[in-house]
């Protein structure tokens, strides 16, 4: 392979990185006020800095962290935690299935590393892609800056820690449900991907008014299987 | 004890993220599977917002001084025209924190 060849690869992957990390930036200023209230609550919890902001850096999941500090601040027992922790992060078992045919053919160190970065705003990006449209760079760079921004956010919630406004009054949870309507949305182009959209919302309204634990699951995969059986349906109607 | 429950926490939330990624996992996603399966961001991002939206306070709320639901059906709208995320994010919270301001 000559020089130039080499080069052209280097720059389409610099590029691939770059537009990945343009694309998960209205993401990561949504999250920017819970890495803020992730950093701020660990230390109110009792952890210490280190601790706290390893939670970010190596839990690195906002719900799992959040939840664990308030069972910290409890004093729960560990048996306690991990279960709480299982139940919370079970959605990216579905992440994980879902990107098996993106990822798995990929090395190890790639594997590891998006796994790692593998959050519901890396899926959001990337779940609606088809495998051969995945690009490892444009997935990498989307990760390594959400992940960076949401550290950054820890750390400053850390630093500045009891001088921040009560930010769970402000409602910022809004800027992740923008961000969420704004990249679904546009994917809704056939009457299957709309009855999944609706079954999910409305499964997932109900289970959350009757408190039934691992309810966004539930909601996710009825709308999943019908959405699939509408598909089938039509293309039976249409006789093929 | 602190320090063991942050790496344990640590393990499940990788082992729920990389498992399925595993070639070695000896699991053959079918036409069915991934034909479900290409819905799952779809179903997942919804079932993530909605309950944000439609329930801010623990309880079911559908008048329209709620501000989540007002900015999230614009945002709805937004999304649909224009098809750009930050845009579609950037107004409609600026339209929610003053909805907020002029109700709350």
């Amino acid at each position: 392979m000559d020089l130039d060849s080499q080069n052209d690869l280097g720059a389409s992957h610099w590029r691939e990185l770059l537009k990945g990390a343009l694309a998960v930036t209205p993401l990561s200023i949504a999250v920017l006020p819970w890495g803020l209230l992730a950093g701020s609550f660990a230390l109110e919890s009792g952890l210490d800095v280190f601790q706290s902001q390893a939670m970010s850096a190596i839990v690195f999941a906002g719900s799992t962290q959040l939840v664990a500090c308030g069972l910290f601040k409890a004093g729960a027992s560990l048996s306690t935690m991990l279960l709480t922790t299982l139940f919370v992060t079970s959605r990216h078992l579905l992440y994980s299935l879902a990107m098996r045919p993106h990822i798995s053919k990929q090395p190890l160190r790639w594997r590891l590393l998006l796994g790692f970065l593998l959050t519901d705003e890396l899926f959001a990006l990337c779940g609606k892609q088809k495998p051969e449209q995945f690009d490892r760079w444009y997935a990498l760079g989307a990760g390594l800056w959400f992940y960076l921004c949401w550290n950054a956010a820890s750390l400053v919630g850390i630093v500045a820690g009891a001088q921040l406004p009560n930010l769970q009054e402000l409602g910022l949870d809004f800027a992740v449900a923008a961000t969420f309507i704004a990249l679904v949305i546009p994917q809704v182009k056939s009457l299957p991907v709309l009855a999944a959209v609706l079954i999910a919302g409305v499964a997932s309204l109900v289970f959350e008014l009757i408190e039934l634990s691992g309810g966004l699951i539930f909601a996710s995969l009825l709308a999943m299987v019908s959405a699939y059986l509408l598909e089938k349906a039509q293309q039976a109607g249409r006789g093929r | 004890m602190i320090w063991l429950a942050i790496i344990l926490m640590t393990l499940v939330v990788f082992t729920s993220r990389y498992l399925f990624l595993e070639p070695k996992l000896p699991l053959k996603l079918n036409r069915h599977a991934r034909g479900i399966l290409a819905y799952s961001s779809a179903a997942v991002l919804t079932a993530l917002w909605v309950p944000l939206v439609f329930i801010p306070e623990g309880e079911l709320n559908l008048k329209l001084s709620n501000p989540y639901l007002v900015a999230a059906l614009v945002a709805i709208v937004l999304a649909k025209a224009t098809k750009n995320v930050l845009l579609t994010t950037v107004l409609s919270m600026l339209l929610f924190f003053g909805l907020k301001q002029w109700l709350g």
